[in-house]
């Protein structure tokens, strides 16, 4: 029997004899006339077309250094073998719990192991992505104390600030700037104790910050933050050496979750972690997954508090958050359990390494300017560089390096300027050697 | 009945003590670290130390305690669970579009451009309108990212001091109001009318020169097409107001009708839903947000432009409402969306949306002498039944499906319809599961309240106490 058969026998069944007419209270008016696009094609040939799509892209296979936020980290190959079951894939949010325990419970274990990695009491079961969840973050603290400043870094990038400022449209709050010492890459703490006043809803900082810099006074903040809540925007395998948010006085913690398994993709999907303290709970956007029993007393787990969401809550919600990253959650808890301790800290020990030896090589090599900054990157190299870096990613390409990405692509214009030829070389465990030395080798020619 | 899902007493991960077996490339240092202060150094890694093969059993026992739309009928109302194509997953993994940085030299990524240049022609074409972003990376998000549109509209015309209120109906997802009370704006909720449509004496009376725009789905959360559409438009227009397009149902008329068409300014679209990009448990999703040539200027940055041959980010627009997420939206789920077009095609994607209504109105014929399927007959692409009459509750039933191996509808919404179940077949589903579902339903029925009570009894968890979970809150677990 053919498909048209059976829908021929439904048909009937509704006694209507075009399919059309199920169209009948469709206006003519309003009846669209055709679709100006091509005819369906078979499997293969959408295969063939979209491979030859995927090679107009070039970087696979080239040496990298691009990061600032994304980073081509070690993916273990059973992560996509995880998000790829189909059982997780193609299935929807858990409403159904006792039927989708598999994805309540990976999450369950997700949430843990963020609030491991971060030190924090709670975290969500995911939001869309870093800058996003930064721009929920900010919105949160308003929420809990409903004061109406926020402290952020002047070397926020300009793409994170553009998201927060679409957060807080509709809100009755101020952005407020404190500085960065260009010398050291520190920010400036008395600059911030100038601006924490009883307004201060929050004090945004970054670890690593705007400047890739490992920063010692973002530890001190909380000795001057008052009643503000500190909101520390982190890079997750950072923390696999750095101190945790949560022993440094962190009330919200933010971070970008790609490096925890999930390939860069031209930028998306992504995973926001957002963690925080117990107390803000009830003032937290976005599902979480709690654990209670069922009828026969044995543990199983259910989306909770969803009195705080939108379609209980409708405009009093915490948040808008339906959709959210489940899979990508779900790839980043089985990356961190497979990688394990030993081998988050190998990553970051590496990274650090790698970045020292970046510099030293750039720096004993003559390519830099006298004055760099003092402070210690983490993966985002900041440079002087001896030469002007207009072009430069383009000449590098040209030489098979992708990489590095100028300053003045996150901030201001004059901000960057403070730091002349100021450009960003990022590193992870992948880096090898070789790559640093093609990279001072390619530097010397065309530069 | 034998359908019996997996039941594993599974550990959290942090139990399993196999010991890490991975291995991360690269030699360290022995004095890697001792530069940095030790005050900056943690002083304590509490994370798992398991076997690969340990994590990926634990993980795969998991996933079997997993319903998917793979393993049959998904009909969640509003939330569109047609078969994802595995072409699709196929052409995600291509090297060439999943290690691809965003911040690549624009050369580099002609080929991510073009997909994203063409997803954006397909839609434009289906929604009728001119421009797009596809830069919202959810149904909410886009929602979101159309509010900040409105506002922007609104400032730049001088009157969004005194146009504070979007109007939205009562039976509307539970996303609008919360998006539209996120950008500052006061809700006006309007009841339906008897016909389970916008009532436009209500929405006459709400009409005011406070109102900033009109936030609808069409067809509707009950399934049924808003036929009086074309007044809405020209009322809520000459209000001075914006009509806002949520694209959740847009499964129900895509290549029949468009927004365009009906007077829509802004529009929606959730690329996991109309164009099977799979859901992922919760997400990924995508919400690209279309709008008319008039707000074309106030779109996030960047959007992609075509010159020759030459794709090209474009970041012109100069009333831009700015960025609203990280990069340039979620690739890998467009990459996927475009397959899907693509693939089907203007003939395809027609026959799908016509087979997606006749399967709905062909399960609520099967199911309306026995629910009572309030207002009219004719269905778009969901119905929603009443369990009222029959005397049981519609969790009990949600229950009694689950029981029985297919997944239950979308239940308590909307909020208008008494002991509502929302169902959304999708035309990725042959009658015969049609009326299995049916008769599965049917025979619910006919179970005594106290059996249904006691279930699911089938799956990896009986009935979980809901209260309990929000009562004693446990969100994590420790690893010391």
């Amino acid at each position: 029997m053919s498909v048209n058969q059976e829908h021929n026998e439904m048909l009937n069944f509704l006694q209507i004899k075009d399919k059309n007419d199920l169209f009948s209270d469709v206006p003519q008016n309003v009846k669209k006339k055709g679709l100006n696009m091509n005819r369906g094609i078979s499997e293969y040939e959408l295969l063939e077309e979209a491979r030859s799509y995927s090679l107009m892209n070039k970087g696979p296979g080239m040496t990298n250094f691009l990061g600032n936020g994304l980073y081509d980290r070690v993916i273990p190959t059973s992560v996509d073998s995880l998000i790829g079951r189909t059982e997780f894939l193609t299935s929807y949010t858990p409403y159904q719990a006792e039927m989708s325990q598999g994805v309540l419970q990976s999450l369950f274990e997700y949430q843990s192991l963020m609030c491991q990695l971060t030190g924090m009491d709670v975290t969500n079961s995911s939001m869309y992505d870093g800058y996003t969840a930064l721009g929920e973050a900010v919105r949160m603290a308003y929420r809990v104390n409903e004061k109406t400043e926020i402290l952020l870094p002047e070397t926020i990038y300009k793409g994170k600030l553009e998201v927060i400022r679409s957060y807080i449209a509709g809100l009755h709050v101020k952005l407020l700037f404190y500085g960065v010492d260009m010398k050291t890459g520190h920010i400036d703490l008395d600059d911030v104790r100038s601006k924490v006043s009883a307004n201060t809803s929050a004090i945004v900082c970054e670890q690593p910050n705007g400047l890739g810099i490992i920063d010692e006074n973002v530890f001190k903040l909380q000795e001057i933050k008052k009643d503000a809540l500190l909101i520390a925007y982190v890079d997750p395998i950072s923390l696999g050496i750095l101190m945790e948010p949560g022993s440094y006085g962190a009330d919200i913690v933010v971070a970008e979750g790609q490096q925890l398994g999930i390939h860069r993709s031209f930028g998306g999907p992504l995973l926001g972690i957002l963690s925080f303290k117990n107390d803000y709970i009830r003032r937290s956007p976005g599902r979480i997954i709690g654990e209670s029993v069922d009828a026969n007393g044995k543990r199983a787990f259910v989306m909770t508090l969803q009195t705080r969401e939108q379609h209980i809550r409708r405009e009093k919600a915490m948040s808008n958050i339906c959709t959210n990253q489940a899979l990508m959650a779900i790839a980043a808890a089985s990356y961190i359990s497979i990688v394990g301790a030993d081998g988050i800290r190998k990553v970051a020990t590496l990274t650090y390494q790698n970045s020292k030896k970046l510099r030293s090589s750039l720096s004993s090599a003559g390519k830099l300017s006298k004055g760099q900054l003092t402070g210690k990157p983490f993966s985002d190299v900041l440079v002087s560089l001896a030469s002007p870096v207009e072009k430069l990613q383009d000449k590098l390409f040209d030489r098979g390096i992708l990489g590095g990405i100028p300053l003045a692509r996150f901030l201001s214009k004059g901000k960057a300027e403070a730091i002349p030829n100021s450009y960003f070389f990022s590193v992870t465990e992948k880096t090898r050697e070789q790559d640093i030395e093609q990279l001072v080798r390619t530097l010397e020619v065309i530069s | 009945m034998s359908y019996r899902q997996a039941s594993y007493d599974e550990p959290f991960i942090g139990e399993l003590r196999s010991g890490t077996t991975y291995k991360i490339p690269g030699k360290v240092e022995p004095d890697a670290l001792m530069d940095l202060p030790s005050g900056s150094l943690r002083k304590d890694l509490p994370l798992p130390e398991v076997a690969e093969y340990d994590v990926v059993r634990h993980f795969t026992r998991l996933s079997q305690m997993n319903y998917s739309v793979d393993l049959g009928m998904y009909p969640l109302g509003s939330c569109t669970m047609k078969f994802n194509p595995k072409f699709a997953d196929r052409v995600s993994t291509f090297e060439g579009f999943s290690e691809i940085h965003p911040l690549q030299p624009e050369r580099s990524v002609q080929g991510s451009l073009r997909v994203m240049y063409e997803l954006q022609e397909y839609l434009k074409e289906l929604s009728d309108m001119d421009a797009i972003t596809l830069q919202p990376l959810a149904g909410a998000h886009g929602e979101y990212t159309g509010i900040l549109i409105i506002r922007k509209y609104h400032e730049d015309r001088g009157e969004l001091d005194k146009r504070t209120e979007i109007i939205i109906p009562d039976s509307a997802h539970g996303t609008n109001p919360a998006s539209a009370a996120m950008g500052g704006f006061d809700v006006v909720e309007i009841p339906s009318g008897e016909k389970g449509t916008v009532d436009l004496e209500a929405l006459k009376a709400a009409l005011s020169e406070r109102t900033a725009a009109f936030m609808i789905t069409n067809p509707n959360t009950l399934g049924i097409f808003e036929d009086q559409i074309t007044e809405i438009a020209k009322l809520v227009h000459e209000a001075g107001a914006l009509l806002y397009y949520d694209g959740a149902n847009f499964n129900a008329i895509m290549g029949v009708t468009s927004p365009g068409l009906m007077g829509f300014d802004i529009v929606h679209f959730n690329l996991h839903k109309t164009f099977a990009t799979p859901h992922g448990g919760g997400g990924p999703g995508s919400g690209p947000v279309a709008v008319r040539g008039n707000l074309k200027d106030f779109l996030p940055v960047p959007t992609v432009g075509k010159e020759g041959d030459r794709y090209f980010l474009d970041y012109t627009h100069p009333k831009t409402i700015g960025q609203v997420s990280s990069y340039f939206g979620s690739f890998n789920m467009m990459l996927r969306a475009w397959s899907y077009i693509t693939y089907h095609g203007s003939d395809g994607l027609k026959e799908n949306t016509v087979n997606a209504v006749l399967n709905a109105n062909y399960l609520a014929r099967k199911l309306a002498g026995k629910f009572k399927i309030p207002y009219k007959a004719l269905k778009k692409h969901e119905l929603v039944l009443s369990t009222e009459n029959t005397g049981k509750r519609a969790l009990d039933l949600a229950k009694y499906l689950i029981d029985h191996g297919v997944h239950a509808p979308t239940v308590y919404f909307p909020l208008i319809v008494h002991e509502a179940m929302m169902i959304e077949p999708t035309e990725s589903v042959s009658k015969a599961d049609l009326d299995q579902y049916a008769d599965i339903l049917l025979k619910s029925l006919d179970e005594q309240e106290t059996e249904l009570k006691k279930m699911p009894r089938n799956l990896s968890v009986g009935r979980i106490d809901e209260v309990r979970a929000a009562r004693d809150l446990k969100v994590r677990w420790k690893l010391e």
